[in-house]
């Protein structure tokens, strides 16, 4: 199957008829890419696959008034994160009172995940990145794992390139300082 | 950026994710959000045959409503507007008389007239009872005024 870009997808879904088809086309293209971006917020796969599949439901919902002031590749992603962050926001939630901090709940199921099959450091790596605020997780991740341009990233975080960059300096300097308390 | 950073380096260098899929899952899941997406669809085609249909139903629904509402409010304030009683003849009088016409000069001759008639009233049981004393006397009248 030869790649479209996405602005040869995005005419694709204007055709009516052509519709699905397109959207089969964006959802091939972007799945696994999404996918590891909501896995590594929310860090289970059930977890995971939910907000993917609500993340495209929405896509398909929104795509017809999509006006491409941003790329198709950013709004995407701004999706996947609102949806995994409004995920997180009631995981927390659940329960009236916080008995259990979910963060560390994550870190606990971590090791005896079915779907984690990293070695000591990369365990140790991630429940570091478990212990950053929310948002300065996902800017880690992004610039780190995706290594997604701070343009890109400005796009789908709504934040300035300047707040990103310390963001992401501060996370380093979070996990280098967890490393070395360990 | 010190030693850290260097096995972060080194880690991203090994290419290799820690976490893992159910197998095919990727190749399924286009499949997946297809079915979901026509599903969706259906059920929000349902929906809207359900409002069209009905829609004509419910808003005669709320005609009738709306119509009793505003008959029973309208009862209710004419019920309200007779309970209030007049209550003397005087007022009645005085309301009879054409608003526009109404002045204080009449209103006070319509008082002159009350007193009169009520004076008139007076005198006439008077007279009354003259008659009736006069007659269980038999007193001539012709006779008592040719002696005065």
């Amino acid at each position: 199957m030869s790649d479209y870009s996405d602005k040869e997808l995005l005419d694709l879904f204007k055709n009516i008829e052509k519709r699905n088809y397109a959207f089969n086309l964006i959802v091939r293209k972007y799945q696994e890419k999404l996918y590891w971006h909501i896995r590594k917020i929310v860090i289970k796969h059930d977890d995971t696959d939910d907000i993917l599949q609500n993340t495209f439901i929405k896509v398909w919902k929104g795509l017809e008034g999509f006006r491409e002031d941003s790329k198709l590749y950013t709004w995407l992603y701004r999706i996947a994160t609102n949806e995994s962050l409004t995920f997180l926001k009631q995981q927390k939630t659940k329960y009236l009172i916080p008995i259990v901090d979910y963060e560390n709940q994550l870190k606990e199921t971590l090791v005896s995940d079915l779907y984690f099959n990293g070695d000591e450091i990369q365990c140790k790596l991630q429940k570091a990145i478990l212990d950053l605020p929310e948002k300065q997780r996902i800017v880690f991740n992004l610039k780190y794992f995706e290594e997604m341009k701070y343009d890109d990233m400005s796009e789908v975080l709504k934040t300035s390139v300047g707040a990103l960059k310390a963001s992401y300096h501060h996370a380093v300097k979070k996990i280098e300082k967890y490393f070395k308390e360990d | 950026m010190g030693k850290y950073n260097k096995n972060l380096e080194k880690l991203k260098g090994n290419n290799k994710n820690p976490f893992s899929v159910p197998e095919g899952y990727f190749d399924t899941f286009p499949t997946k959000m297809q079915e979901r997406i026509l599903s969706n669809n259906q059920e929000q085609s349902w929906a809207l045959k359900f409002f069209r249909y009905a829609k004509p139903q419910f808003a005669l629904g709320f005609m009738i409503i709306a119509f009793a509402v505003i008959a029973i409010t309208t009862v209710n304030l004419i019920l309200d507007n007779e309970s209030t009683s007049i209550d003397s003849d005087l007022y009645t009088r005085i309301i009879e008389v054409d608003a526009s016409e109404f002045s204080e000069e009449h209103f006070i001759d319509v008082l002159l007239d009350e007193d009169k008639k009520k004076i008139n009233d007076h005198k006439t049981e008077e007279t009354d009872l003259y008659i009736h004393y006069l007659l269980d006397e038999d007193i001539d009248y012709g006779t008592l005024i040719d002696e005065l």
